[in-house]
C-alpha cells in the first residue's frame, strides 16, 4: 500500500475526480482507514489468517496485482468444487464419500493457501463429517462451507474496490505522478 | 538472474498449467554458471499441483527466494517434462492428492527414474498422510498452506541427496566412475552438463574426502560429462542392462555382486547395483500390489492363468485375449515369467508361441523368441522407460501400463538362448499384438531381417483389447503406423497405448496426428528397423496370441506413425469405437505412454513407450510429432517439437497407429 503516503494536500491541479484538491487526501484517507478497518475486521473473526498477509507481502513490482489475481483464481476454482461437492452430495445415488475427499482436500488447499481460516477450519469439519459416513452433517458442514465462502468473497471484494478507489484517488491527486 | 526469473514469470501463466519448458531450459543452461555463485538461488525446481491457486502462490514465492520455477498442474505433463529434460531441474515440489496421477506414483517413478528429490505437499496434514509420504520416499512433506519460510529451505534437500550420492561413490573406483559416469551420460543429454553444474555449485558444500574423486573429475576436464558426479545416474540403458541382469539371475536370486558381473558395466560399483536394486524391489513390489489390487491374481502364477497376466497387460486385454481363446496359456505364462522375471528357464517353455516381432539380432542383447522375435537392446531401454511411465492414469490403462512395467525387466534378459522366446516385453509387445490383427505372420523363427518381419506383424486386437474385438476392429486411430527408420519414417511412430488400454475396447493408439490410414508396409519397415531389430517391441506384446503361432511379430511390417499430438494428448479422434479410442487415450496415453511409445531407434523396437528423454530414436525427423501435444489441451506448454531425430535421445512417444483396415497389409509382404 503505497499510494497515497502524502497526506497533505497538494498544490497540483485539480483532481479529475472533481473534487477539490484538498478533499483528495481526505478520500484518500478514508479510503485506507476503511481498507484498514476491514481487514481488521477480518482478522478479528478469524475469517483470514496470517497466510493472507504473506499473499500481500508477494506483491511486487512485477506483480502488483497478486493478491487480487490469485484470490480471483481461488474463487473461480472454489466455485467449482462447491458445485461439485453439492451435486456429489445431493446425488440421489451416492457414491460415497471419496470422491468428496478428493474434491475437499483441494478446496482445503486452495482456501488456506489464501488465509482463508474460517473456511478451512469448516472444512475440517466437513471431513470429519464425512469420516464419520454422516450424510447429513455433510449437508450441514457444506452449507456452513458456502456461507463462509459467500461471505468471504463478499468482503474481500469490498477490500478490492476499496484499493482500487485508493489507486485512483491517488492518481487523481497526484496526477503528475505515478 | 532476476531477469531471468522475471522471464520465466511472465512465461508461466497462471491460469492454465503451462509449463514453462522453455524458460525452464535456457535456465539450465543460463544458470549453470551462476549456480555456483549465489547458491541456492537458480535452483531448479518444478511445482506440480492441480490447485491453480497454490501453483500460483508457489510460483511466486519460489521467484522471490530465487529460485528457477516451473510449473505443471498435470502430473503425467510433469513426468514427460522431468524425462525429457533430464537434469534440468534439483527439485520437485509435488501435491499429494491430484486427478491424473497420484503424487505417490509421480514420486515413485521420479525416483526410480531420475533420483531426484520430491518435497510432497498437502492440505492434510494428519499424521497418518505424512507417514505415508514419508514412507514412499518423499525428502519432504510440507503442509499447506506453503509459508515462504519453508521453501526457503528446499535447498538442503538437494544438498542432501548429493552427499549421499557422493558418499557412495566414494566407495567406488573413482576413475571408474568417471568412466561409468560417461557412459550414463551419453544417454542424458541434460544430466551431465547439468549435473555439472550443479556439482559445482555444491562442491563448497561438500566434504568431499575423497580427494581422489575430485582429481578424476577434474582431470577429464575437456569432457563435462565425465567429471565426476557424485551418483551414478541410471540411464535407460544402464537399467535395461541391470534388469536384463536381474532377470537372468531371478529376481529373488539376483544379488548385487553377480549382477554387477553381468551387466559388466565399468565404472559400476557394486554399491550403485545394490541401491538401485533396493529401489527396483521396491517398485515390484508396489506394483505387484497394484495389480492385485484389482483382483488380478498373483501376475507370478503359473502358466494357464490368462489372468495373471492382467497387471502386465491390462486387465481387459488379458482377459479379453483369454476370453478369445486367442492366447495361449503358455503365453500369458510366459509372459508372467518374463515380466516377473522368472528364470528364464521358464520361459522357455513358456514361450513358444506368441508371434513376436522379430528382430534382427543384431544387438547383443537381443533376445530372440522362438519365433524371431528379437529383444533389441535398445528395446530394453525403452522398456525401462516404459516400466517407469505406466502411472496409469486411466484405469484400464493402468493394469496395462503396469504390466509393462514389469515386462522390460524380464524381456531383456532373455539374451541367453536365441529362441528362447523372450519376450520383448516392451511394450511393444502389446503393440505388436495389436499390429498383428490378423497375426499370425507364422513365420517361426525368423530371425531375420527385417523385411522378413514385416508380415509378421499382426496387430490382433483381439488381443489386446477388449474380448469383443474381433481382429479386424484392430484399428488404431487413423494414421498408419509407418515404422520407418531415419528417415523414413512416414509418420512419426506413434504407439498409441490406448490400444492397449482397454479404454474403448481398442482405444486407439492414434495419437498421431497423422490420420492416414496407410500403413505402409515394407518399405517403411526396412527403413525402420534399424540395426537392432525393431519389431522386438512390437512383437513383445504377450498377446500376440494368434501370433504366437507365427511369432515373427514383424515388427517392420508395423508401420507406425508417430502423431504429433503425443502424449497422451492424443488427439485422437474418435473414441468410441475405434478400437483405439482417442479420446480416452488422451488419458491414458498420457502417462508416459508416449514416452515409450516409440522408441524407434536403431536397434529398439518400436518400443511401445519410452520416455521422452530417452527415446533415442533413428526416427527421422518426421517427428514423431510433439510429445505434448496441445490438441488434446493438456495445459502445458510443449516445446514444439519433440522430434525423433536420428540421434535424438528425445524420447518421443511413439504412438502406433493402425490403421483400421487391414493391418494385415500392413503385414503382407
Amino acid at each position: 500500500m503505497n499510494f497515497a503516503k502524502n497526506r497533505t494536500v497538494s498544490t497540483v491541479p485539480a483532481a479529475k475526480t472533481g473534487l477539490p484538491v484538498w478533499m483528495m487526501g481526505l478520500v484518500a484517507d478514508r479510503l485506507r482507514a476503511d481498507a484498514n478497518r476491514l481487514l481488521a475486521f477480518l482478522f478479528n473473526q478469524g475469517i483470514l489468517d496470517e497466510q493472507f498477509l504473506q499473499l500481500q507481502q508477494l506483491r511486487d513490482e512485477s506483480s502488483p496485482n497478486f493478491v487480487s489475481e490469485v484470490v480471483n483464481i481461488h474463487f473461480h476454482e472454489s466455485e467449482k468444487l462447491l458445485r461439485n461437492l453439492r451435486s456429489l452430495l445431493m446425488d440421489r445415488e451416492f457414491s460415497g464419500y471419496n470422491k468428496m475427499g478428493i474434491h475437499l482436500n483441494q478446496f482445503m488447499g486452495s482456501s488456506s493457501s489464501i488465509g482463508a481460516k474460517r473456511i478451512r477450519n469448516a472444512c475440517f469439519a466437513f471431513r470429519a463429517a464425512s469420516e464419520q459416513n454422516s450424510r447429513a452433517g455433510c449437508l450441514r458442514a457444506l452449507e456452513l462451507l458456502e456461507h463462509d465462502y459467500c461471505f468471504l468473497k463478499n468482503k474481500l471484494h469490498e477490500l478490492f474496490q476499496i484499493q482500487q478507489q485508493r489507486v485512483l484517488a491517488a492518481g487523481a491527486r497526484y496526477p503528475m505522478q505515478n | 538472474m532476476i531477469a531471468m526469473q522475471r522471464v520465466m514469470q511472465s512465461n508461466v501463466s497462471a491460469s492454465a498449467a503451462t509449463t514453462n519448458c522453455y524458460g525452464g531450459l535456457s535456465s539450465c543452461k543460463g544458470e549453470e554458471v551462476m549456480i555456483s555463485d549465489q547458491f541456492p538461488a537458480g535452483l531448479r525446481v518444478l511445482v506440480v499441483d492441480d490447485d491453480i491457486t497454490c501453483l500460483r502462490i508457489l510460483e511466486q514465492m519460489l521467484c522471490r527466494c530465487l529460485y528457477i520455477v516451473t510449473t505443471c498442474s498435470q502430473a503425467k505433463v510433469a513426468l514427460g517434462l522431468l524425462r525429457e529434460r533430464k537434469g534440468c531441474f534439483d527439485v520437485i515440489l509435488s501435491d499429494v492428492y491430484m486427478p491424473d496421477m497420484d503424487g505417490y506414483k509421480l514420486l515413485e517413478h521420479v525416483g526410480l527414474e531420475m533420483d531426484l528429490p520430491v518435497i510432497m505437499m498437502s492440505a492434510d496434514g494428519r499424521t497418518s498422510a505424512v507417514m505415508k509420504g514419508i514412507r514412499h520416499g518423499a525428502c519432504d512433506y510440507l503442509i499447506k498452506p506453503v509459508r515462504e519460510e519453508e521453501l526457503k529451505n528446499i535447498w538442503q534437500h538437494v544438498v542432501r541427496k548429493k552427499f549421499n550420492g557422493n558418499k557412495e561413490l566414494e566407495h567406488s573406483g573413482s576413475l571408474d566412475d568417471a568412466d561409468m559416469h560417461k557412459q550414463g551420460n551419453d544417454d542424458a543429454e541434460y544430466a551431465s552438463s547439468v549435473n555439472d553444474a550443479t556439482n559445482a555449485s555444491l562442491k563448497p558444500l561438500k566434504k568431499r574426502s575423497n580427494t581422489k574423486e575430485d582429481d578424476d573429475g577434474e582431470i577429464d576436464n575437456d569432457d563435462p560429462s565425465t567429471s565426476k558426479k557424485p551418483r551414478v545416474v541410471w540411464s535407460v540403458e544402464l537399467h535395461q542392462q541391470f534388469v536384463s541382469a536381474v532377470n537372468l539371475l531371478g529376481i529373488d536370486k539376483a544379488v548385487p555382486k553377480r549382477i554387477l558381473e553381468l551387466m559388466n558395466v565399468p565404472g559400476l560399483t557394486r554399491e550403485n547395483v545394490a541401491s538401485h536394486l533396493q529401489k527396483f524391489r521396491l517398485y515390484l513390489k508396489r506394483i505387484s500390489g497394484v495389480t492385485q489390487q484389482g483382483g488380478i491374481s498373483n501376475p507370478l502364477c503359473g502358466p494357464g492363468e490368462s489372468n495373471v497376466k492382467i497387471g502386465l497387460l491390462g486387465r481387459f486385454n488379458i482377459q479379453a485375449l483369454a476370453a478369445s481363446g486367442q492366447i495361449p496359456p503358455q503365453s500369458l505364462a510366459a509372459l508372467h515369467a518374463e515380466l516377473l522375471g522368472q528364470p528364464t528357464g521358464n520361459l522357455a517353455t513358456a514361450m513358444d508361441q506368441p508371434a513376436l516381432l522379430q528382430a534382427s539380432l543384431q544387438e547383443p542383447k537381443c533376445i530372440q523368441l522362438d519365433h524371431g522375435v528379437t529383444f533389441v537392446q535398445p528395446l530394453v531401454k525403452c522398456e525401462y522407460s516404459s516400466f517407469k511411465h505406466f502411472p496409469q492414469s486411466c484405469a484400464p490403462v493402468e493394469d496395462v501400463t503396469s504390466g509393462f512395467r514389469a515386462w522390460p525387466f524380464n524381456n531383456i534378459c532373455r539374451a541367453g538362448p536365441g529362441n528362447n522366446g523372450g519376450l520383448s516385453s516392451q511394450n511393444g509387445n502389446i503393440l505388436i499384438d495389436l499390429l498383428q490383427q490378423n497375426q499370425q505372420l507364422q513365420k517361426p523363427q525368423q530371425q531375420s531381417t527385417v523385411p522378413d518381419l514385416r508380415p509378421s506383424i499382426n496387430v490382433q486386437p483381439s488381443c489386446h483389447v477388449a474380448p469383443s474385438q474381433s481382429s479386424a476392429s484392430f484399428q488404431v486411430g487413423n494414421s498408419p503406423v509407418s515404422v520407418t527408420q531415419n528417415g523414413s519414417f512416414s509418420r512419426t511412430s506413434v504407439i498409441d497405448y490406448s490400444l492397449l488400454s482397454s479404454q474403448s475396447n481398442c482405444s486407439s493408439l492414434s495419437i498421431g496426428q497423422d490420420s492416414d490410414a496407410n500403413l505402409q508396409t515394407t518399405g517403411d519397415l526396412s527403413g525402420y528397423i534399424p540395426p537392432a531389430s525393431v519389431s522386438p517391441y512390437v512383437s513383445s506384446c504377450p498377446v500376440n496370441v494368434e501370433n504366437c503361432a507365427s511369432q515373427q511379430v514383424q515388427a517392420s511390417s508395423m508401420t507406425f506413425k508417430t502423431s504429433r499430438n503425443l502424449p497422451g494428448f492424443v488427439h485422437s479422434t474418435s473414441n468410441n469405437q475405434d478400437p483405439y479410442g482417442s479420446t480416452k487415450t488422451g488419458d491414458l496415453l498420457d502417462q508416459a505412454p508416449f514416452n515409450n511409445l516409440g522408441y524407434i531407434n536403431k536397434g529398439t523396437c518400436l518400443p511401445a513407450r519410452f520416455p521422452v528423454g530417452e527415446f533415442q530414436s533413428p526416427l527421422s525427423s518426421s517427428s514423431l510429432g510433439k510429445v505434448f501435444s496441445e490438441n488434446i489441451g493438456t495445459r502445458m506448454k510443449q516445446e514444439p517439437n519433440m522430434e525423433f531425430g536420428d540421434s535424438a535421445k528425445v524420447g518421443i512417444p511413439m504412438l502406433l497407429q493402425f490403421p483400421q483396415n487391414d493391418l494385415t497389409t500392413v503385414f503382407t509382404e
